[in-house]
């Protein structure tokens, strides 16, 4: 597996730094690791950056994260890039959303490394 | 005041998801109706509330909480409050209160980075505790999980101030301790659909 450009997006600064702890744990080497506090930033960096991996919360203000998902898939800006969305909500229904709006991947907080691991390492090694 | 800022964004939260799936689904769906008066026993179930304590401490700081059945002791130091709403066809609050010598233990578990003061890096990690709890605590009961959003934390910091909510539905109060650490999580919902 080759060194990873990742964005992460995310109001808090705390739970970027616990994901990008999380990837480190997971084995992924990270050659880069951009950050956004919001989906409105995360397309900012999208567009000026290439990478290769975005994981992105849903509930967050100004643009959620679903909304970032449609905005860079109507965009073509990360095209063929997997996007898994961390979050808080759990129910079927938020899956089937993010799964409908482009994302590839799953990861419900509270969460471990190991499932950090078991649902991201899948998508870098295959991208 | 704060206290319907964060029911009145998670009820926005919760109408955008709502928007987006309706959109989506057929007529013969669009007309369920969704209620969750027949499940209050179930909504206010005292043991989801020590399950989502358990899943977010142990998992995301490696620590075992005890639930306590004193209340903390009266102190007029400084303390950290973080308020998540609730809304849908459950409004109301998570609300996650520590001294702020907890808090910054709390922060140091979760970050792994050692504090001095409750700055806004702790400020931010208490709102994310608060924030994982509420998803926690909601994700026991399906129907709520489904149907009610929630708000971006808000957190207070002060002395000898209080959270009044007005003839709620149900409270849950819940005091956990680990270590020589104790905190406070209360559950109010003060409407029910």
């Amino acid at each position: 597996m080759s060194e990873i450009r990742a964005l992460i997006v995310d109001d808090s600064s705390v739970m970027r730094k616990i994901v990008e702890r999380a990837l480190r744990q997971a084995g992924i080497d990270l050659k880069e690791v951009h950050e956004a506090g919001s989906g409105v930033e995360g397309i900012e960096v999208l567009r000026a950056c290439s990478v290769d991996l975005i994981l992105s919360d849903i509930n967050m203000p100004s643009m959620d994260g679903l909304e970032f998902l449609r905005q860079i898939r109507a965009q073509n800006l990360a095209e063929g890039v997997p996007v898994v969305m961390i979050t808080t909500e759990s129910s079927e229904e938020h899956v089937k959303q993010a799964i409908q709006s482009g994302a590839q991947g799953y990861i419900r907080k509270p969460f471990t490394p190991d499932q950090v691991k078991e649902r991201v390492l899948p998508l870098v090694k295959s991208a | 005041m704060l206290f319907n800022g964060v029911r009145n964004a998670a009820i926005a939260s919760r109408q955008s998801a709502i928007n987006e799936s309706e959109c989506r689904k057929g007529e013969g769906e669009r007309n369920m109706a969704v209620s969750l008066r027949e499940s209050v026993a179930q909504v206010a179930d005292p043991r989801n509330l020590d399950a989502g304590v358990d899943e977010v401490f142990e998992l995301m700081m490696g620590v075992k909480c005890r639930r306590e059945t004193a209340e903390i002791p009266d102190s007029h130091a400084e303390s950290v409050t973080a308020v998540v709403g609730f809304g849908g066809l459950l409004s109301g609050a998570c609300v996650f209160k520590l001294s702020s010598e907890t808090a910054l233990t709390v922060a140091a578990k979760l970050t792994g980075i050692e504090f001095s003061e409750v700055d806004d890096t702790v400020k931010d990690a208490i709102g994310e505790i608060c924030n994982m709890l509420a998803g926690s605590w909601k994700g026991k009961v399906p129907e709520l999980s489904a149907n009610c959003g929630l708000s971006v934390p808000a957190v207070i910091t002060g002395r000898d101030y209080n959270l009044h909510v007005q003839a709620p539905e149900f409270r849950l109060h819940h005091v956990y301790s680990f270590g020589d650490h104790t905190f406070a999580v209360t559950i109010v919902c003060d409407g029910l659909q």
